[in-house]
């Protein structure tokens, strides 16, 4: 049983499923005897136990061995005792065993190879806190996360730089277009954005990593199976397919509940070196991942929203109470310096170099590859956001050729519209400068000095 | 002694012939009516005995018996007032009948002067289809009832006028009608156009300023028929431009006006004296009932969908319409026609209308203006679109989103163009489109002949493709797209669709099938 891969059985790694599907393997021992397998199994057994948390988890383990034991101990007759003694409930210590986590235990050892199998068939990858593929900035946080449930690259959970976006799912417009630019631009200058992949702010995030074709990691509030929201199902396998990941700490089957997001945000801030909160009102989920990234020591920006808005007052309670601790994003180009990330525009105009990282064509290769009305416009809305109005006065085409030449090129990604606003998409609005500009003008109040 | 006199009434949007037979028998005096009257016909006698009283005439202290044939058939309204006061005039031997014999409609006021009533003109052409020669009207109604060809018409303004009217054997006033427009059997007079449809009162399309997108979508809904949705936030101009409508609309041909006068007689309220030509322009409120909107009530009367027919109905503030009254639009969207079935009876009205309609992206209505000026969560967006249904949505042809433009947009520099120059383009695409087999605007045609009377090369078909693909269009979706571009090629006068004109079409496609591309809620 040698050459096995760090990764794992459970991972993309099939040398020990090679190993036992030879014959005199199979005779020697019917279940494979692979320590590193055998653990990583019973570790994605227990995490799949209701009630069986990191703390649970780290006194079970502690007092008897290892997972696997602790799995080996829970079929034996008399199990339920020596569990409850093993990580006693009474007292001020979190994570004890109480009756009816003794009885899921059991249960849950007693079905190991179906639950095993499940995480298989999802195509999942199992990262435990023991492999050098586990994140380094996660691991160093408080409580880790035993065993991490990955969909698509493990290598993205451990980018040298990853920053996350989060914020309120009641996001106003103003909101998401600040998201969505703020992790383009950054996924653009090669961070991985980290966020939770929920309704408004989140999937905003994610959604302008994946139009930048940048990486992003999105951690969910429950199992692989549930995922949550189901409207971002078609968002979540992008994300996957990018090259970024979907994560989760609990097993396939688990149900998204109200006691599993703060957890989601505690790992969130966990894998980024620093978290931006874009909107977040009174009470927001978004910024409790704030307060953890900052008692970890990482580091905190927000996006300082106007006077009044019920969606911001979250983030202008926050600065206001951390102060010192917070800070502010006062626009794109400031929010790359300040985490010291390569801002391409200041860079002597190096966006195609940028670009071309990520393996985005220049704009100029963009305009090139389309016919005169649609270079005629897409120059325009380069230039900044615009009705057909502003388009039409700019260009001096007639409407109808306009709004023709605009399906051409949001057919191409290379434009979007909302409520009658047309801006540059996709390639058009990543290697612009123009693209910041707007990002600017559209944080509200940034604006209002000029 | 007994009378019968012919009369008429209105069920629905026709005339149906009654007979009034009046009894005037010795016995203790009483006053029935009998053969199915409503409310208002029952109180017929209350309104005939003090008409009688005042023009001179003695009411007999008599038994009185009305009946109304034929006797199964429901009869409603003040129609018959005229000819049941005449019946007893005639029953109690106060008056000789003429040779003429003449049928009549009116209502009567207690002073006995005749008062018009709505449906005069359907009424006039039922009688004419059962062969009546001679009809009285009141007065007022005498120029809608002229509309009507192979009857004599004569106005009377009082009973006494209608007593004279049949002594004397012949007519006050004989209309030759010039033409024929059939209606059933029974012709109508074409009265000449009134110089110029009237227009006063709506905005000018020079009066909107900018909004190129929504001014280039309202040419082209108007253009060929299709259902339209106008959203954006208070004061982009919305209903100014939906009130540019009425001056943009091409006159009604024949049949469409007859349709359309008939319509506006049983509906009352305004003085016809011509065909109507202008094609009707409805905006009812957003707080319309059920009933206003489809019609019906205990007399079943056209509501506004059928009183748009022909013409187009505005729904200003969509959104806030009730769920049950939009819910009902369906129907005469898609079959031109709305069916009531009520204890009087089952009626079907016509109700072609063009659907115009206006809202605001969110509650607040500032979703999409600059500056954060929106306060509503995604989600409430969301659902305040929601509120229209997708039945009612997936039959919007043109969705054209209309922003708040900046003050220089609307200071400009060139003079907008003017209702008449677009009014003659939309006259022309739509001559180019009834000319062609079908004989429909392009918003009813079917969607085999779409296919043929798109005429797509191989690239415009390889585009529609891609373009469907991308937008996830159903077949429905793809059909509209073709119908918009047909039509964008028709205000062009160019025989077959290019693939520009699926390129522009695609811009009016339903803002939710973009969001069904969108990956982030």
């Amino acid at each position: 049983m040698v050459g096995v891969g760090r990764a794992g059985p459970l991972g993309p790694v099939p040398l020990a499923q090679d190993a036992v599907s030879s014959p005199s393997a199979a005779a020697m021992a019917p279940s494979p005897r692979d320590p590193d397998r055998e653990e990583r199994d019973a570790l994605a057994v227990l995490v799949s136990v209701p009630g069986v948390g990191p703390a649970t988890l780290a006194r079970l383990i502690g007092a008897i061995g290892s997972a696997s034991d602790v799995v080996a101990l829970a079929r034996r007759p008399g199990a339920a005792t020596r569990l409850r003694a093993a990580a006693p409930s009474r007292g001020e210590r979190p994570g004890g065993v109480t009756d009816e986590v003794a009885e899921a235990l059991i249960d849950a050892a007693g079905r190991s190879d179906e639950i095993v199998g499940r995480v298989r068939a999802a195509g999942l990858t199992v990262v435990t806190l023991e492999d050098e593929t586990y994140p380094a900035r996660l691991r160093a946080t408080e409580l880790p996360p035993l065993a991490l449930f990955v969909r698509g690259s493990v290598a993205a959970l451990s980018a040298r730089r990853a920053v996350a976006i989060v914020g309120t799912r009641s996001a106003t417009h103003a909101g998401r277009q600040i998201a969505s630019q703020l992790a383009a631009v950054l996924a653009a200058a090669g961070a991985t954005i980290v966020s939770g992949l929920a309704i408004g702010i989140d999937g905003a995030a994610h959604a302008g990593v994946v139009a930048v074709h940048g990486s992003t990691v999105a951690v969910l509030g429950g199992g692989h199976d549930r995922l949550y929201p189901p409207a971002h199902a078609r968002l979540a396998r992008t994300i996957a397919e990018e090259g970024g990941a979907v994560i989760s700490e609990h097993a396939p089957s688990t149900s998204p509940a109200r006691h599993t997001f703060p957890r989601r945000n505690r790992i969130i801030a966990g894998l980024a070196e620093a978290t931006i909160v874009v909107e977040a009102g009174r009470g927001s989920g978004a910024l409790t991942t704030a307060v953890w990234a900052m008692e970890q020591g990482r580091g905190c920006y927000v996006v300082p929203g106007p006077l009044g808005a019920p969606t911001w007052a979250g983030c202008l309670e926050l600065l206001r109470e951390c102060h010192g601790v917070a800070r502010i994003v006062a626009g794109p180009a400031e929010l790359l310096t300040d985490l010291d990330l390569p801002d391409d525009a200041s860079a002597g105009r190096d966006v195609d170099a940028g670009a071309a990282r990520l393996g985005v064509p220049s704009v100029a290769a963009v305009l090139l590859e389309l016919g005169p009305t649609a270079r005629t416009v897409g120059r325009a809305l380069v230039a900044g956001l615009a009705t057909p109005d502003d388009l039409v006065a700019a260009t001096d085409l007639p409407v109808a050729t306009v709004l023709a030449a605009l399906t051409v090129l949001e057919g191409r990604g290379l434009a979007t519209s909302a409520y009658g606003r047309y801006r540059a998409a996709g390639a058009l609005a990543a290697a612009s400068p123009g693209g910041r500009r707007r990002v600017q003008r559209a944080v509200p109040g940034a604006g209002r000095g000029r | 002694m007994l009378a019968t006199v012919n009369s008429a009434t209105l069920h629905g949007l026709d005339g149906r012939t009654i007979r009034v037979e009046v009894d005037v028998a010795p016995g203790l005096p009483g006053f029935t009516i009998v053969g199915l009257a409503d409310a208002a016909l029952q109180e017929a006698r209350e309104r005939v005995r003090g008409a009688i009283r005042n023009s001179g005439f003695t009411h007999p202290a008599r038994r009185i018996t009305v009946n109304l044939a034929p006797a199964e058939l429901r009869k409603a309204g003040a129609s018959l007032d005229l000819a049941i006061a005449v019946g007893v005039l005639l029953g109690s031997e106060q008056i000789a009948p003429g040779s003429g014999r003449p049928a009549m409609v009116g209502e009567l006021s207690l002073g006995a002067e005749v008062r018009p009533i709505p449906g005069t003109l359907p009424m006039v052409a039922a009688l004419a289809r059962r062969g009546v020669r001679r009809v009285l009207v009141p007065a007022a109604a005498l120029d809608e009832a002229r509309l009507v060809e192979g009857i004599e018409c004569i106005g009377v303004e009082s009973l006494a006028e209608a007593v004279g009217a049949i002594r004397s054997s012949r007519s006050r006033r004989r209309v030759v009608p010039p033409s024929r427009i059939d209606l059933g059997g029974a012709g109508l007079a074409a009265a000449p156009d009134p110089p110029g449809i009237e227009r006063e009162g709506w905005p000018d399309l020079a009066e909107v300023r900018g909004q190129l997108e929504a001014r280039r979508a309202i040419e082209i809904a108007l253009a060929g028929g299709h259902a339209m949705l106008l959203v954006g936030p208070p004061g982009a101009g919305k209903t100014l431009l939906a009130r540019t409508i009425p001056g943009l609309l091409p006159p009604l041909d024949d049949a469409a006006a007859l349709s359309a006068t008939v319509i506006a007689s049983v509906a009352g309220g305004e003085r016809i004296r011509a065909l109507v030509r202008r094609p009707p322009f409805r905006m009812p409120h957003h707080t319309t009932s059920y009933a206003a909107m489809v019609g019906g009530g205990p007399r079943l009367t056209p509501g506004e969908v059928t009183r748009a027919d022909g013409g187009v109905l505005f729904l200003d503030e969509l959104a806030e319409f009730s769920r049950d009254v939009l819910e009902a639009l369906r129907e005469p969207l898609e079959e031109g026609r709305v069916a009531i079935s009520r204890v009087i009876g089952a009626q079907t009205f016509p109700a072609r209308f063009q659907l115009v309609a206006a809202m605001n992206p969110c509650p607040c209505g500032m979703a999409g203006t600059d500056g954060g000026g929106c306060s509503c969560p995604q989600t409430v967006v969301d659902r305040y679109a929601s509120r229209v249904s997708g039945a009612l949505r997936d039959r919007i042809d043109l969705w054209v989103a209309m922003p708040r433009l900046a003050p220089a947009a609307l200071v400009g520099r060139d003079e907008p163009e003017d209702s008449a120059t677009v009014r003659a383009r939309i006259a022309a695409a739509r001559a180019r489109q009834l000319g062609r087999r079908t004989g429909l605007l392009n918003a009813r045609i079917s969607g085999r002949e779409l296919r043929t009377v798109a005429g797509l090369d191989a690239a415009g078909r390889r585009r529609l493709v891609e373009l469907a693909e991308a937008e996830r269009l159903s077949g429905r979706g793809t059909a509209r797209l073709v119908r918009v571009a047909r039509t964008i090629a028709d205000l062009d006068d160019r025989p077959f669709v290019a693939v520009e004109d699926l390129e522009e079409a695609a811009r009016y496609r339903a803002f939710d099938a973009r969001a069904a591309t969108r990956l982030a809620v």
